[in-house]
């Protein structure tokens, strides 16, 4: 958790200190690991990040959806991006973290396999994702190249999944 | 305008309030047109909503409810009587002034262009004057009523049509002179009978504080208003002359303004509407103050706060829960001491104040089933004159109260249901009377408690259901096969009405095709989690009970375990729970049943319509849940039985809602979640899967065939190496397979990626040791029944204790020969 609440607190002092230091074209960001890759999303789409609780399964839903768990007395569906990126899924070891963000107004939790570290890059450095990527589902934002050379995949939390996916027949 | 906006409001809470309240007391006019009583009632509600409508410029409004009033007031004195035909007149103002209500409340201001009041009002008139003869009687009202009774018509002038207030609109240059000398003599005639009357028309000793926002203060006259409100103020013996002054000013001040009619106002309007504003809002300043100074017993509460105080509710309800189970954790753990009793107390007394206060937090949200049956008479009035038929409908219960919530959800379906019986129940006069039943039918519409349900019973004595003619019905339009007909009880017969796509009705009258099914009313019952139970006596009449739980949101479940998981199953749908042996099941052309005393019942596997994983060894006796929802019952085979609880409905939320066969979920006393069954839409997926599986095939599906020692695997988890070595060559004589672990975390690595048999444990180790491997396993449902063997050097008896506490088997104590070792464990695996 140590790790954790660095990120955490190095984001508040960023977002409370001096106006200035945010300017426009940064874009804050979380990275993480899921399988062999490395993602990204936006900082103010984060609720919260926990340790890995123990979870319900939950009938007739994509394997993506593990299930539902109890977060302070709300129910909070957990999808594993590890197997809605086709990525075998990984043990659940200290690592682990449970991601909640906010989408559509919802709070879902993704389960990934490790937070690498909060990122702050420049908008001009973020392109579009590269045909090659397989892009079906519109859950890529873009591609971000960091100073160090590293290549970051940012995801668009809002499409990250679909109810219309997972409860087909639904109304 | 703040105020004026709150003002409004009230006006049109109240006004929907007594329009409905109207409905009811019309219709119940109709039948006993004598009722003074009922009809003084009727004519103040028609009093009152004109007064706050003009008090508040609603003209239109003000007109439509004056010319009504001028009815209402002839029949309550005696001069007219309310004929059906006068009735349907009345019906239909009252319908209008509902519309423009709902178009104030909409848009704010009563023009309502789709409500045409012109008609209305003329043919109210036309009652007004068809029949009076009699124009002294006049003299005597009690209250303002300055309509003229006798069509006096003089050229193109209805006189009867000119009151005091609206003299100013008659354009006077355009009369002929015999016109103007009629209109003029008719005016001082109506100055006349005012004065004479005067003293009459207003009864101070019936004004009080709490009718005072009734009294219609333009209907007055400006030394009435005075007497009116100086008899307010005396009342309230808080002396304020200054205050007095105000409302007599704007008493008068609004008396005249309110003679512009709209008729001719269009010009003059727009000078004259500010000052209306002001002198409005004063005057309502006056009025509240002369009535806030009693003591009002009643508050309005937003809806919102309510259902925010619910969810606490439920929280704290959770909360209660979570510490019932640490107490009895506690309780195992330290049987017998002191502090337990004390904690007891807590614990209950706790459990006791929430139980009370989830009730009297309910208490609040809940309504009086009233508030819904209100509208029922006039609807069977409508209907019954619309169809040609005599129904008498008796409303009983309407005491009862509901939540809020199912309150407003309740409506539809039941107005569906009383067309229905009236529609397709009740057999028109001429066919009762061949049958010698009374020519008018009746409804029996019933609303009473049965434990934490309440019970609606819609009754007729019509001409019944015959479970026959429904099944042949159905067989015709393919929604059941001739051999489930065959198969078919006449109560779940009835039920067929309720299948989408069926209509007993031979032709689809105006009533009955107006969109909304049976069927629809069964889910939304359903949505409730209310069932419904159908009777019916072929020529007797048919009974419909509605059976719905008295509020949504905490409701009592069993809680059954399918496999590994957990699942609340509402109690209200739980008919019984059963043991069985497989013998038990029979399997009739490829589906399985249970034979139940004298019934026949469906049987399907829990696991196979949620399709999990088989992992658990069916064991000797299985464990049914019999479900019914309706007419309609199940066999539902679970794991275990986990007991009943409290549990509060929670939502999935927006992406996993919906899903079939899940209501919802819960949390549970340990913080964990556990989904809570839809009865309904499991006894539509449970159907398939009987269709699909057969159960005692499911049942086979997790037995392992095991014949040789090689099928089976048995742990050995110790820290020394040596020590393990000292079990494998004990036990490998037995021929079966060795796993090892160093100590219980790896223990419990491997337990989940291999098929373990039976472990032999050591106690004493590193990370883990041996007690808190055994508890961990325990909690299992899978691994409940696997052989756990302590073998360990600690030899005491409170070791051997607490080795059964933490769900060991068997406690061996090192050192051990071989061959007790073997025969432990090949007693442990059956070999």
């Amino acid at each position: 958790m140590g790790s954790l609440n660095e990120i955490v607190k190095q984001q508040q002092q960023a977002l409370t200190k001096p106006e200035e230091s945010v300017s426009e074209d940064i874009v804050q960001l979380v990275g993480f690991i899921v399988g062999e890759e490395e993602f990204a999303v936006p900082i103010l789409s984060i609720q919260e990040i926990i340790k890995p609780i123990e979870w319900t399964r939950v009938p007739f839903t994509p394997d993506y959806v593990l299930g539902v768990f109890n977060l302070r007395g709300n129910v909070l569906p957990l999808i594993d991006l590890r197997i809605k990126f086709g990525v075998a899924a990984n043990e659940i070891d200290e690592n682990t973290r449970f991601i909640v963000m906010k989408i559509k107004g919802e709070d879902v939790a993704f389960i990934i396999d490790r937070l690498t570290s909060a990122l702050r890059i420049k908008k001009k450095n973020i392109l579009p994702p590269p045909d090659t990527y397989s892009n079906e589902d519109d859950i890529i934002e873009g591609v971000g190249r960091m100073d160090d050379g590293r290549i970051i995949t940012i995801l668009k939390v809002d499409n990250l999944i679909k109810r219309e996916e997972i409860v087909p027949n639904g109304n | 305008m703040d105020e004026i906006q709150e003002l409004l409001e009230d006006f049109l809470v109240e006004a929907f309030e007594m329009i409905e309240e109207m409905d009811q007391d019309l219709v119940e006019l109709e039948n006993s047109p004598d009722d003074l009583e009922l009809l003084n009632k009727i004519f103040r509600v028609a009093h009152t909503i004109k007064g706050s409508g003009s008090f508040l410029n609603f003209d239109k409004l003000t007109r439509l409810t004056h010319h009504m009033e001028a009815v209402l007031d002839k029949a309550r004195k005696g001069e007219l009587t309310i004929t059906p035909d006068i009735m349907d007149v009345i019906l239909e103002s009252v319908d209008a002034m509902k519309g423009i209500l709902e178009y104030i409340r909409d848009n704010g201001d009563d023009s309502a262009p789709d409500i045409d009041i012109e008609p209305i009002v003329v043919k109210l008139d036309a009652i007004v004057n068809g029949k009076n003869t009699d124009q002294s009687s006049q003299n005597t009202a009690d209250n303002v009523q300055t309509e003229k009774k006798e069509a006096k018509i003089v050229g193109n002038i209805n006189l009867d049509e000119i009151t005091l207030e609206n003299a100013d609109e008659i354009d006077l240059d355009s009369l002929e002179p015999e016109e103007l000398d009629a209109v003029l003599e008719h005016l001082v005639q109506l100055r006349n009978q005012k004065k004479d009357s005067q003293e009459g028309k207003v009864n101070l000793n019936e004004i009080t504080l709490e009718n005072a926002d009734e009294i219609d203060l333009d209907s007055l006259s400006p030394e009435e208003a005075d007497a009116v409100l100086d008899h307010l103020v005396q009342l309230r013996n808080q002396e304020n002359s200054k205050e007095n002054q105000e409302k007599k000013e704007e008493s008068k001040q609004s008396n005249s303004e309110n003679a512009n009619k709209p008729a001719e106002s269009s010009n003059t309007n727009v000078a004259p509407a500010k000052k209306q504003n002001l002198s409005n809002e004063q005057k309502k300043k006056a009025v509240k103050k002369a009535i806030s100074t009693a003591a009002d017993q009643t508050i309005r509460v937003d809806v919102k706060r309510l259902d925010q105080l619910m969810n606490l509710i439920g929280e704290l309800v959770l909360a209660k829960n979570r510490l019932i189970k640490i107490y009895n954790d506690v309780e195992e753990r330290y049987e017998g001491e002191k502090f337990l009793e004390e904690l007891n107390q807590v614990v209950s007394s706790i459990s006791i104040v929430t139980t009370d206060l989830q009730i009297a937090v309910m208490k609040t949200r809940m309504l009086p089933i009233g508030k819904v049956f209100n509208k029922f008479p006039r609807l069977v009035r409508d209907l019954s004159r619309e169809l040609g038929k005599k129904v008498k409908l008796i409303i009983e219960g309407e005491d009862t109260e509901l939540d809020k919530s199912i309150i407003e959800e309740i409506g539809d379906p039941l107005v569906h249901m009383i067309r229905n019986s009236v529609d397709h129940g009740i057999e028109p006069p001429e066919e009762r009377k061949a049958k010698g039943k009374p020519e008018e039918g009746t409804v029996w519409l019933r609303a009473y408690n049965e434990g934490n349900m309440i019970v609606i019973e819609i009754k007729d004595d019509g001409k019944g259901m015959d479970p026959e003619v429904l099944k042949r019905k159905a067989i015709e339009k393919g929604i059941i096969t001739e051999s489930e007909a065959a198969n078919m009880s006449d109560k779940e017969a009835f039920m067929l009405i309720f299948k989408p796509g069926f209509s007993t009705a031979a032709k689809v009258t105006n009533v009955s095709g107006r969109g909304v099914g049976m069927d629809v009313v069964k889910t939304n019952i359903e949505k409730l989690n209310g069932i419904i139970e159908v009777d019916s006596i072929p020529g007797q009449g048919t009974t419909f009970k509605l059976k719905i739980p008295l509020t949504l949101a905490i409701i009592q479940a069993l809680l059954v375990a399918s496999q590994e998981d957990l699942f609340a199953v509402p109690l209200s749908n739980v008919i019984e729970t059963v043991r069985i042996v497989e013998e038990d099941i029979y399997t009739i052309e490829g589906k399985s049943v249970l034979k139940l005393r004298e019934e026949v019942l469906p049987l399907v596997n829990m696991a196979d319509i949620f399709e999990i994983e088989k992992v658990l060894e069916p064991e000797k006796y299985l464990y049914v849940v019999i479900l019914g929802l309706g007419a309609t019952k199940i066999g539902l085979i679970v794991d275990r039985f986990i007991g009943q609880e409290e549990i509060v409905i929670k939502s999935l939320g927006e992406f996993l809602k919906g899903l079939p066969g899940i209501a919802g979920a819960t949390i549970r006393g340990d913080g964990r979640v556990t989904l809570i069954v839809d009865v309904g839409s499991l006894m539509r997926l449970a159907k398939e899967t009987h269709n699909k599986k057969i159960v005692t095939e499911s049942l086979n599906e997790a037995k392992k065939k095991k014949e040789k020692p090689s099928d089976y695997t048995v742990m050995l988890v110790d820290d020394s190496a040596m020590d393990r070595k000292i079990m494998r060559n004990a036990l490998e004589e037995l021929g079966i397979n060795l796993i090892e672990a160093k100590d219980g975390v790896e223990a419990l690595q491997l337990l989940k990626n291999n098929e373990v048999d039976a472990m032999l444990i050591d106690i004493e180790m590193p990370r883990m040791d041996g007690y808190t491997l055994a508890q961990e396993i325990r909690k299992y449902n899978k691994y409940r029944k696997l052989p756990l063997i302590a073998v360990t050097s600690r030899t005491t008896k409170a070791d051997r204790v607490r080795g059964v506490e933490v769900g060991m088997n068997e406690y061996i104590t090192k050192p051990y020969t071989p061959e007790y070792l073997q025969n432990v464990v090949r007693r442990n695996l059956g070999l």
